[in-house]
């Protein structure tokens, strides 16, 4: 309660006309980069996130387009901080990294830049911007490759160093990312969007200390954590207390584990009985696995309202080190978001029949994060990476929603079919729902997708590792299990093959590259489902007429000239 | 005998008419008036009908009648579109329900995707493709459209919109799949989406197609009825409707592809501003229109209206919305206006909007029942407002009750009655801060380099503070502020937009290909309006491109010439990019430049009578009212003079603290700022600079 004290001189609208100008700056430092950033994956995919933290780190305000961005940067600004003296850090300076061990949190890709704001000369705040650049260098173009060993082969680190020194910029780093980088052109648009988000960012930040005075403004950040601490706490209080347990499986069939802990002001998600970490990249730090549980938290107690450092103060995440969600260095982390996006979907899955928010069957549980690439004799080959949508669980009260990114995924946008046609030259044969029967319930889970890319060039690869691409997504209370995603290749002779997990499978013209997306769970007993839904979704061709008449349990006559 | 000009502008619960008489002899306007009369949903002709009988107008001296109208969005977001179904490539009928996958409110797991407008069964799809450069893939087969339409005729629906892929690079499939619906079923309501732009991105476009066709039967017969009333009357002058890109269009385009008419409100005063702007020496402007329920801002560079084609509907926070692809004024909107209500959240923090009090009850000074207080509760609580002036009079405010609301506000937030008015007062001000600073500063323009003209029923109240927080330096309230919208639509010329998204790297050879693609536009639009009749030499044209930094995915708008394009000019033009790009994200590239998107826009001037010029007999003293205490915030509680507005005459000078009332809005005047008033009743005050010192930009 120390910390409101300081409010007391400072009227109550004040402070709301700074948080929300807080709010106002985030958004605006999501937007300029949004609009400036070179990579389709962060402006269309907004695998981006900004950020305003206090002067020691804490986050004050998260502007993002995707929940799993929420927590992402203030790691960085902290481990900054544990590096360098008061006196090394400058009015002008601007600080790099992306190392997932050091703050980094998530993959080489994400490269966090994090700049002080300074006001009279005194540190006040810290303005960041992480986004996931194309290609930082390593072993395999786009940097991600499921077939690294070590971090090492990820792309050049950038162990939280001084890219701008006092306005300045340090040329020879600089000379040194671009030299790592397959895509430098890419890399320079990014690193300039980012650098003017967080130097607007700044910039409105050293207003609002001029215009309502420095000491109002910490007030006001200090009164912010605290309010969103309150929230959190109020949606803790209407959860029923108790410990919840959930068991899923990996695709290689090693057991998963969740307990969650509800006990008065405690929120605690043990994750340290799960599976060792791989010596491939599917692992994740345990800060990657903490932001996760952060936003599956911030989902359960108070959807709305401000999410920040106050907000996660009642949480507790435990892992054991060395396990797929708390890796040690220097084990390759690319992959990460598929663990970090099973950490989530354990989480709900523990708590699915008790709390308001997560009464659902399972979703399609995967980033489905796609990496194509082509190349002609004698021309610069092109790649692009796209995460696809697929199919959420049934709801308690509603139907799964369809064609959705992850929970982990916000307002991320798929890339138009025109577009993705025009820009990398491959054609796209066929982008419809999946119309495989799968998620049968009283509330039917939601549809995936069935994307067809044919090859144009001579030649091509693919990389891709689906997460539920051999265990489908939970039904709940009845309802019937969704369906896995799947890669599939199809050759120009006619050879189908399913690679379990692609990395860079070489491509032949006219190979056709095809994607299906899992459906949703269902929930509660298909035979309960209105008839009336049950006849319009076969007429919609939602479901097929084997369902309509076995798990539906429909007969012949009452479909009688019904047809899709 | 005099001549009339008049627009009415229906909105949600008033329907404004606004006209000039023009005197025969001088050419000159003799008039310029302004009537309300309330809005009858759903036909809303008869609002029209009657506001245009209170004026005690004959339909026979009308000569130009231009009209705006809600009823294409009012029938999106009511639902009371017709049903409507989809013919689109193979392959691709679900595009319409992938949409584009986002969730913006993605804490919330129980988020819900908007419904598509047409349900799966009624999306068909017809065999053809072609790629990215229009060339043919795979032929078009018409041959199933026979049965299909007798499908469709058996399941009621009404309207067909047409959308193939990469139709905006060649739209030949898009026109025969037209032409044979056509041919099939003459009476159906037909959309293809090249008629409405040639722009990518599939889903934005079939939804555009979509939306439009299935409010066109309404829109049709309303403008039917609108035409048909009109010439019952008497009227035999020109018939004109607002779009959304800030100009006025023929009936026949109107009824064609009414989804342009989506926002013509709003756009209207926009335009209006530009126009007043020209007329007083003002090129930069930010036009700020605070209504009932929203604030709306938009900036007017060098007199260009800003204008943008990815428009959305009912998309929030909470919501992605639904793309429409049609040419829209560049507004940015909140959810403030004088109906605004303040409220105390579970965490006793104070919020303004963007609930509505709306017409019914109204704000608490109403005493139609109205508890919770709102803006113009407050603006009445500091004394802003006249409690005896209240809405031009019309009715006593209750001060008793909205003491009494600021009161209950105030008990929740530990502040006095009087606290908690400045409060509302000051986060309502906030919150049009943030999104005049999203027009302005954070598109890289500098707010001291213009001017603000406000309108609307609250713009008068809130421009001085908002200016004085923004370091603009002066702010106009034009003459019958509160209806200046409608005004707009009488400045306002015939205007198209044709785009079309046509990638190319600005290499010195794509000079030619420019010109000629410009050219193909240019005489698409001149065909277009010599059809409807219009004079060759009334028509001219503005040309722009959207460029981007190859690799890249948005661009930014940069005007080019009307002339020969030539190696010289594109040079011109490239440097005229940089310096635009880098203005609106502070750093420039040395990556090759690329062409997406041709905008043309085709406009027919219309003749517009002078404004007619106040007399300067008096001084500002003889239009003292009276006087009051008013509260100024921070400035204190000041003996203010109170002046009324219609008998302020030209060239008559005042300064702060100030009141000035008319009938529908009131000019707040703060301390030290300064008015004059122009030849035509225009209120310009200059604000004290760097009164806060805060600069806004480096």
């Amino acid at each position: 309660m120390t910390q409101s004290q300081g409010l007391r001189t400072v009227d109550p609208v004040t402070v709301e006309v700074l948080q929300q100008s807080l709010v106002a700056i985030t958004d605006q430092m999501f937007a300029v980069t949004r609009r400036t950033a070179m990579s389709s994956v962060i402006y269309e995919v907004l695998d981006f996130g900004v950020a305003i933290t206090d002067g020691d780190g804490a986050l004050a305000s998260a502007g993002a387009g995707i929940p799993a961005f929420v927590g992402m940067l203030d790691p960085a600004v902290r481990a900054v901080l544990a590096k360098y003296a008061c006196d090394e850090i400058q009015e002008g300076d601007v600080f790099i990294s992306n190392d997932p061990y050091r703050g980094g949190v998530s993959h080489t890709n994400d490269v966090v830049v994090s700049m002080p704001v300074f006001h009279d000369g005194m540190l006040v705040a810290w303005t960041a911007n992480k986004g996931h650049w194309m290609d930082i260098g390593g072993s395999a173009p786009g940097s991600t490759s499921p077939d690294a060993t070590e971090l090492f082969q990820e792309g050049l680190l950038l162990p939280e160093v001084k890219i701008i020194a006092a306005g300045a910029l340090n040329k020879a780093l600089f000379a040194t990312m671009t030299a790592n980088s397959r895509l430098p052109d890419q890399l320079r648009g990014d690193f300039w969007a980012a650098i003017a988000s967080v130097r607007l960012g700044a910039e409105r930040i050293r207003q609002l200390c001029h215009r309502y005075g420095r000491e109002v403004f910490r007030a006001a950040v200090r009164d912010y954590l605290e309010t969103a601490e309150q929230q959190a706490l109020r949606g803790l209080a209407a959860m029923p207390q108790g410990q919840f347990e959930a068991h899923d499986r990996l695709d290689d069939g090693r057991p998963l584990h969740v307990r969650v802990t509800i006990e008065g002001q405690r929120f605690t998600v043990d994750l340290t009985g799960n599976p060792d970490q791989e010596p491939g990249p599917l692992n994740a730090t345990h800060d990657a696995t903490v932001v996760s549980a952060q936003a599956m938290f911030k989902s359960l107690v108070a959807p709305h309202g401000p999410a920040n450092a106050g907000t996660f103060r009642p949480l507790r995440v435990l892992t054991r080190e060395g396990s797929m969600f708390a890796a040690t260095r220097p084990a390759a982390t690319g992959l990460y978001y598929e663990n970090k996006l099973r950490a989530s979907d354990l989480i709900l899955k523990a708590v699915a029949g008790v709390l308001a928010q997560g009464r659902a069957a399972g979703h399609f549980c995967s980033v489905c994060a796609t990496l194509i690439g082509q190349a002609d004799p004698g021309q610069p080959g092109r790649s692009f990476i796209e995460p696809e949508v697929g199919g959420w669980g049934a709801r308690i009260d509603s139907d799964g929603k369809t064609a959705m990114f992850s929970t982990s995924h916000g307002d991320t946008f798929t890339c138009p079919v025109e577009v993705n046609e025009a820009r990398n030259g491959i054609e796209v044969e066929r982008l419809a729902l999946n119309d495989s029967a799968g998620g049968a319930g009283t509330f039917r889970g939601g549809r995936g997708i069935d994307l067809r890319y044919r090859i144009l060039a001579q030649t091509g690869w693919v990389t891709a590792a689906y997460t539920r691409s051999t265990v489908p997504p939970w039904g709940l209370a009845g309802g019937h299990e969704g369906t896995v995603n799947t890669l599939q290749i199809v050759r120009t002779t006619g050879q189908m093959e399913t690679p379990g997990r692609a990395a860079s499978l070489p491509l032949q013209r006219g190979d056709l590259v095809w994607i299906l997306t899992g459906q949703g769970g269902g929930y509660g007993d298909p035979r309960q489902r209105d008839r009336k839904a049950v006849i319009d979704d076969l007429k919609n061709g939602y479901i097929t007429r084997a369902e309509a008449l076995g798990p539906y349990g429909l007969r012949d006559r009452d479909i009688d000239g019904v047809t899709a | 005998m005099s001549r009339i000009r008049l627009a009415t502008d229906v909105g949600g619960t008033f329907t404004d008419l606004v006209y000039y008489e023009i005197d025969e002899d001088s050419g000159q306007i003799a008039s310029f008036n302004s009537v309300k009369a309330h809005t009858t949903p759903p036909h809303f002709e008869k609002g029209v009908m009657e506001a245009v009988a209170r004026a005690g107008l004959a339909h026979e001296d009308v000569e130009v009648f231009a009209h705006g109208t809600t009823v294409v969005i009012n029938a999106l977001t009511e639902r009371k579109g017709v049903r409507t179904a989809l013919i689109t490539t193979q392959g691709f009928r679900d595009i319409l329900e992938i949409a584009r996958g986002n969730r913006p409110d993605f804490f919330n797991l129980r988020y819900r995707k908007p419904e598509p407008f047409v349900p799966r069964y009624l999306r068909r799809e017809i065999p053809e493709r072609l790629n990215y450069r229009g060339e043919v893939l795979k032929p078009l087969d018409l041959s199933g459209l026979e049965d299909m339409m007798t499908e469709f005729k058996a399941e009621g629906v009404e309207a067909i919109a047409i959308c193939l892929l990469h139709a905006y690079a060649n739209p030949d499939h898009e026109q025969a799949v037209a032409a044979e619906v056509r041919r099939l079923w003459p009476e159906v309501a037909i959309v293809a989406s090249h008629q409405i732009t040639r722009e990518w991105r599939e889903y934005e476009r079939t939804n555009t197609a979509v939306l439009c066709a299935y409010v066109q039967p309404i829109a049709q017969d309303y403008l039917g009825r609108m035409e048909d009333q009109l010439s019952a009357s008497g009227f035999k002058g020109a018939f004109y409707v607002m779009q959304s890109n800030g100009g006025i269009d023929t009936l026949s385009a109107a009824r064609a592809t009414p989804i342009s008419m989506v926002e013509s409100g709003p756009a209207s005063g926009v335009l209006g501003a530009a126009a007043l702007g020209r007329l007083i020496g003002e090129n930069n402007v930010i036009a700020l229109d605070i209504g009932g329920t929203t604030a709306k801002c938009s900036l007017i560079d060098h007199g260009r209206v800003e204008i943008t084609s990815q428009y959305m509907i009912e998309q929030s926070r909470l919501s992605a919305g639904y793309p429409i692809m049609t040419p829209v004024v560049d507004i940015v909107e909140i959810g403030n206006g004088g109906g605004s209500i303040a409220w105390v959240d579970a965490d006793e923090k104070l919020h303004v909007g963007p609930r509505s009090a709306g017409a019914m009850p109204g704000p608490v000074a109403y005493g139609q029942g109205g508890t919770e207080p709102t803006t113009t509760d407050a603006n009445l609580m500091l004394a802003r407002i006249n409690p005896h002036y209240f809405i031009g009079g019309e009715i006593e405010a209750d001060l008793n009750a909205v003491g009494a609301a600021f009161g209950r506000l105030g008990d929740r937030l530990g502040l006095s009655a009087e606290d908690a008015a400045r409060g509302v007062i000051r986060i309502a001000n906030n919150n049009m801060i943030n999104a005049l600073k999203l027009v302005s500063i954070n598109r890289g323009y500098d707010p001291r380099d213009f001017t603000m003209i406000a309108f609307g029923g609250g713009g008068a109240m809130h421009a001085t503070a908002l200016a004085r927080e923004l370091n603009i330096p002066k702010v106009v309230i034009p003459a019958h502020s509160a209806v200046f919208s409608a005004w707009g639509m009488l400045v306002s010329d015939l205007r198209r937009d044709y785009i079309r998204t046509h990638p190319m790297r600005l290499s010195d050879d794509a000079a030619g290909p420019i010109g000629a693609t410009f050219a193909e536009m240019e005489d698409e639009a001149l065909q277009a309006f010599l059809a409807d009749r219009i004079a060759k030499d009334a028509i001219y044209y503005e040309r722009y491109l959207d460029l981007r930094y190859e690799g890249q995915e948005h661009s930014v708008r940069v005007p080019v010439p009307c002339v020969r394009i030539t190696k010289d000019i594109l040079k011109e033009i490239i440097a005229r990019f940089h310096e635009a790009y880098e203005r609106e994200y502070t750093y420039r590239l040395d990556n090759a430049v690329e062409l997406v998107t041709f905008h043309l826009v085709a406009f027919a001037r219309i003749d517009r009578p002078d404004l007619a010029r106040l007399p300067s007999d008096n001084t500002a003293e003889d239009a003292i009212k009276g006087r009051r205490a008013v509260d100024f915030d921070t400035d204190g509680i000041c003996d203010t003079l109170i002046y009324d507005r219609d008998r302020l005459d030209a060239q008559t000078t005042l300064s702060g603290p100030a009141i000035i009332e008319e009938a529908g809005s009131t000019t707040v005047v703060f301390p030290g700022q300064m008015v004059r008033v122009d030849d035509y009743g225009n209120l310009h005050i200059t604000i004290e600079e760097g009164r806060h010192g805060a600069r806004t930009t480096d």
